[in-house]
């Protein structure tokens, strides 16, 4: 098994040797990779480590004031409000892997200009194993492994060869809180791959209303800790409907909910269908613009976990 | 004392190092690119052939079956590795008329030292477009499933053996025990 106590010394030793009396900025999400990485890094370098959080714009419903909330205190903060420039830089643009690569490319134009602000010239990110594989395979463009070239950052990357269960181990020891460790993995591009097609400030409120009412159901319900994942997809297509007499046209939500352990494969777990009534119910009759709601239930592989 | 990993490009690679870690088998994952000498002289006591996305990718991994054949050393090769050894033995490899990727069973038909302390059926990960279709000279069949007439062979005379399915990934629950049956089949070799 994985030694956590001794993975946290060795790691602290190791970002000790490499950043010295540097200055380091930390990629930070609030999910639990970049988290735990803030802990190591500032048990090696103390103050010198700044963490920067930014919404790309591509954030769920009350995740702004989540993160502000949980690292305001226990760290040097910094709160980077960019939307407009990822929004910006992704106005119609519709392919997956070019949104991925766009923000990207505009994390590492963000990060630079708060890095040169206080001199820092390490970039410290939680990239985990999965990452990294899935780039290096083609699969999908990780957002936060499309560095540019001439990037003046070196990159530090403290939990590269592990997985997020063996993260979650590391939180443990750290003693993070668990809501923090166990908190649902959210990718780096956010709402960017999970609504289909061209985005839109329409598009995005829908997506992040249809994720809320999931989050919502499956807490209530104590199945969050079963899955690994639980959102909704927006789709790109329009579906024929009918509300009160009135024929309706409206979008086609996609119910997406995995078990996994380390997201190298995943299934799609037997779901009590009440809850699954339940959230389609309160999907199509809170967010008007949804005429219909369906459940994938395909596994990884052949399919992955985000839809994009 | 170490077992080399090929890094044939797969998804699950890098976590055939994680399973030999948890194990305390010492490991190294190398790229495929590598030349056989450089891999002979990290002295390996066995060498595994990770999956890939296709034999084009698999880099030297057939000159390295090539050379091992005249060395006494075991091989476990994984997937697309399973393939590149039914390929170098004169077997026959093609796409399956139903590509797998789920959790199946698999029937262990024949008692050997890699399925140890296994129980039959065996829940397993597969994750494969092509499949062994004929068995090549030398060899035997293992395991078999309804979905695929070789999911495990092995060469009859020397400790050869291939995986169609995916013992790394953490939905084949008994997955770690072939790594360990592997390792074991290592040390008597050197015996």
């Amino acid at each position: 098994m994985l030694n956590p106590s001794k993975f946290i010394r060795e790691s602290i030793e190791n970002i000790k040797n490499e950043i010295g009396d540097e200055k380091a900025i930390i990629a930070l999400s609030g999910g639990v990779d970049s988290s735990v990485c803030s802990v190591l890094i500032k048990e090696a370098i103390g103050d010198n480590l700044v963490a920067v959080f930014v919404n790309h714009g591509l954030l769920r419903e009350g995740e702004v004031e989540e993160v502000c909330n949980t690292f305001e205190d226990r760290l040097n903060f910094i709160y980077v409000d960019a939307s407009d420039e990822f929004l910006d830089a992704l106005s119609g643009v519709e392919d997956p892997e070019e949104k991925r690569k766009i923000i990207g490319k505009v994390f590492i134009d963000v990060f630079e200009r708060e890095a040169e602000k206080i001199q820092a010239k390490f970039l410290v990110q939680g990239t985990i194993a999965p990452d990294w594989i899935e780039s290096e395979g083609n699969i999908k463009s990780h957002h936060n492994l499309a560095l540019p070239g001439g990037m003046v950052l070196k990159v530090v990357e403290p939990v590269r060869e592990l997985y997020k269960d063996e993260v979650r181990e590391i939180g443990l020891e750290l003693n993070l809180s668990e809501s923090l460790i166990y908190r649902q993995p959210f990718p780096g591009p956010g709402l960017a791959v999970r609504v289909i097609g061209v985005l839109s400030n329409e598009k995005l409120e829908i997506c992040r209303k249809a994720d809320c009412i999931v989050r919502e159901e499956i807490i209530k319900n104590n199945i969050d800790r079963d899955l690994w994942q639980y959102f909704a997809v927006l789709t790109d297509t329009k579906v024929t409907g009918v509300r009160g007499d009135q024929r309706d046209f409206g979008y086609l939500v996609v119910l997406r909910m995995v078990a996994s352990t380390d997201a190298m494969t995943a299934y799609v777990p037997e779901l009590p269908w009440s809850v699954v009534r339940t959230i389609s119910k309160r999907i199509t009759s809170e967010i008007s613009e949804v005429s219909h709601v369906s459940l994938s239930i395909s596994d990884k592989p052949p399919s992955t976990i985000e839809f994009a | 004392m170490k077992i080399i990993i090929i890094n044939n490009k797969g998804q699950y690679n890098h976590r055939i190092g994680r399973t030999l870690r948890y194990l305390e088998i010492p490991s190294e994952i190398v790229s495929n690119e590598l030349s056989f000498e450089e891999i002979a002289k990290k002295d390996p006591i066995g060498i595994i052939f990770g999956g890939g996305p296709s034999i084009d990718e698999a880099g030297n991994s057939l000159e390295y079956i090539n050379k091992i054949n005249d060395i006494n050393i075991p091989v476990l090769g994984i997937c697309l590795g399973h393939q590149l050894l039914a390929k170098f033995f004169g077997g026959d490899v093609s796409n399956s008329p139903t590509e797998s990727y789920a959790q199946i069973e698999i029937d262990i038909i024949k008692d050997d030292l890699l399925f140890n302390e296994i129980e039959t059926p065996m829940k397993v990960w597969t994750s494969h477009k092509d499949e062994v279709k004929t068995l090549p000279n030398d060899f035997e069949i293992l395991a078999k499933s309804t979905l695929c007439d070789i999911e495990a062979m092995k060469h009859k005379k020397k400790n050869i053996y291939g995986v169609q399915f995916h013992p790394e990934v953490y939905h084949t629950p008994q997955g770690e025990i072939i790594f360990k049956n592997f390792h074991d089949i290592c040390l008597e070799n050197l015996n």
